[in-house]
């Protein structure tokens, strides 16, 4: 991690709690994002086995989310943190809400590999349902930037996340038109249809998450909220002032 | 200006002088971080050097006291925010190697001119100590002190009227009324403390320096001081050094921080204690090492 977010600090004590906040949100991001994996591979292996791995790894991201919101409420009740500390506690308070989001939505995806596979349901082709794993790919790795953002304090990576949000909505939207086609082709698959939409529409909402994640790293370095604020607003107040 | 940073950063990158070093004299030819002006000051404080002896305790010092505004002053111990404070009412006069330049304006006169008499300054620019010092005195006779040797009052109904009026805007008047010839000393340290504020209101000041009022009072004394400093902010301008962080936050609406005898940053105290600007401000107040 940063020696600019911890480092040096008089009371090792303090410092070591901050730095465990830190460790937390890194240990989160790796367990979604390997979720996410899993949730994919259960769909393209068609195995309801594998996307029980999923629902499982839900329950350790859950107790890390708890157990930062515990560390925080203890670092502010006994340091009463300001200024660069008090902005990395609130912005890992917020991240690790957006990561445990992150993990709910993987399991979303991972619903999928159970509701076509364990039942008489109505599978999709591979050839259908084969935007899942392109947009799981590319908010994998809206994730794993935004992490990186994170852990180095890096602002370019973090407009890189909020940029690459901007294309996935273009791709979210160009995946639901192909959807639409396989319907209009065979309207009997309407119903398994419907339910990749949904896996779609969590996978587009994992990256709005991880563009959450890139903007708390704003507010995080510069001290701005730039939660409401366009892309191009932010950066230009980014590397401009 | 002060004369004592007169430091040359491409000769030091040339002498192959350490980064540490260099960054030194960076930080040392830096001016104040912040803005240091407010539209209506009370004070007004301009390149402000103080040397006790050959020891250049304060360097180019400018700032501004709003009028009805908390200002408080940080920094470590050594940084010369006490020795600033106490510019404001040439407290360090009665120090002998003590040397100020620089201009400090009280509504716009220079309180440094040699035809000011400091008595009635004091009076205008009141100081409340670290430790209270009420004098060996009765408590009423602590409050009328100041207004007897300034001739503020005009007979006892008077003078009772500004003893009564002060401990009321001290919070002190219900605890003490009937008691009002016992010896303040006999008061608790926080009711001391309240007790000298009381004195320092006595004589109408329109500042009031506060040398971190509450070190030796308990929490629930402290409480006390700070609700009151928030009251006297309708009438009075506060500067309130203090080392407790929170108290700086919980009390004033801007912040200075001071380090090495100069004024890194000021700023709102809401801005300071979010979002610092100088590395050296925020290296102090979030407690780590400079």
């Amino acid at each position: 991690m940063s020696d600019n977010t911890t480092g040096r600090h008089t009371m090792r004590a303090y410092a070591d709690e901050l730095k465990q906040l830190h460790t937390i949100v890194l240990e989160m991001s790796e367990r979604v994002r390997t979720q996410i994996r899993d949730a994919v591979n259960s769909l393209e292996h068609e195995s309801p086995d594998e996307a029980w791995l999923v629902f499982e790894a839900e329950k350790r991201v859950n107790e890390l989310d708890t157990s930062a919101d515990d560390q925080i409420i203890h670092i502010i009740a006994k340091r009463q943190p300001v200024a660069r500390d008090l902005r990395e506690i609130l912005a890992v308070s917020k991240i690790v809400g957006d990561l445990e989001r992150i993990g709910d939505l993987a399991c979303r995806v991972a619903r999928l590999t159970t509701t076509f596979y364990e039942g008489e349901h109505l599978a999709p082709s591979a050839q259908m349902r084969r935007d899942v794993p392109h947009l799981a790919h590319f908010v994998d790795e809206m994730i794993d930037t935004a992490t990186r953002a994170y852990d180095t304090l890096d602002l370019t990576l973090a407009l890189q996340v909020i940029e690459r949000n901007e294309v996935l909505e273009q791709e979210f939207k160009a995946a639901l038109r192909r959807i639409s086609t396989y319907i209009l082709e065979d309207s009997r698959n309407v119903g398994c249809a419907a339910d990749l939409v949904l896996g779609l529409r969590a996978l587009e909402r994992i990256g709005g998450h991880a563009r959450n994640i890139s903007r708390h790293v704003v507010f995080l370095v510069k001290g701005r909220d730039v939660r409401h604020k366009g892309r191009e607003a932010i950066a230009a107040e980014l590397f401009t002032s | 200006m002060g004369g004592g940073n007169r430091f040359s950063l491409p000769q030091a990158v040339l002498a192959g002088e350490s980064s540490a070093r260099i960054e030194r004299i960076a930080e040392r030819r830096e001016g104040t971080v912040g803005d240091i002006s407010v539209a209506e000051p009370r004070m007004t404080c301009r390149n402000v050097d103080v040397y006790y002896a050959d020891k250049h305790a304060i360097q180019d010092v400018s700032l501004d006291i709003g009028t009805n505004e908390v200002i408080s002053m940080i920094g470590p111990s050594g940084c010369g925010k006490s020795t600033f404070l106490r510019c404001l009412n040439r407290m360090n006069d009665t120090i002998d190697i003590c040397r100020v330049s620089g201009e400090i304006l009280l509504d716009g006169v220079d309180i440094y001119d040699r035809s000011l008499d400091v008595v009635p300054l004091r009076a205008r620019v009141g100081m409340v100590f670290q430790k209270p010092n009420p004098f060996p005195k009765s408590i009423y006779d602590n409050i009328a002190y100041g207004p007897r040797i300034h001739g503020l009052a005009d007979g006892r109904a008077e003078l009772d009227g500004i003893v009564e009026d002060s401990l009321r805007r001290a919070g002190l008047w219900d605890e003490v009324k009937d008691r009002m010839e016992q010896p303040g000393t006999g008061l608790s340290g926080g009711q001391q403390q309240r007790l000298c504020i009381a004195r320092a209101i006595a004589v109408s000041p329109e500042v009031i320096l506060m040398d971190e009022p509450c070190s030796a009072l308990d929490p629930i004394a402290t409480a006390r001081i700070e609700e009151l400093i928030d009251e006297l902010r309708e009438n009075y301008t506060i500067a309130i050094v203090t080392h407790s962080m929170q108290q700086a936050a919980r009390v004033s609406q801007r912040t200075a921080y001071f380090h090495l005898g100069r004024l890194v940053e000021v700023g709102k105290t809401d801005d300071i204690f979010t979002n610092p600007r100088h590395k050296l401000t925020e290296d102090y107040i979030t407690g780590r090492f400079g």
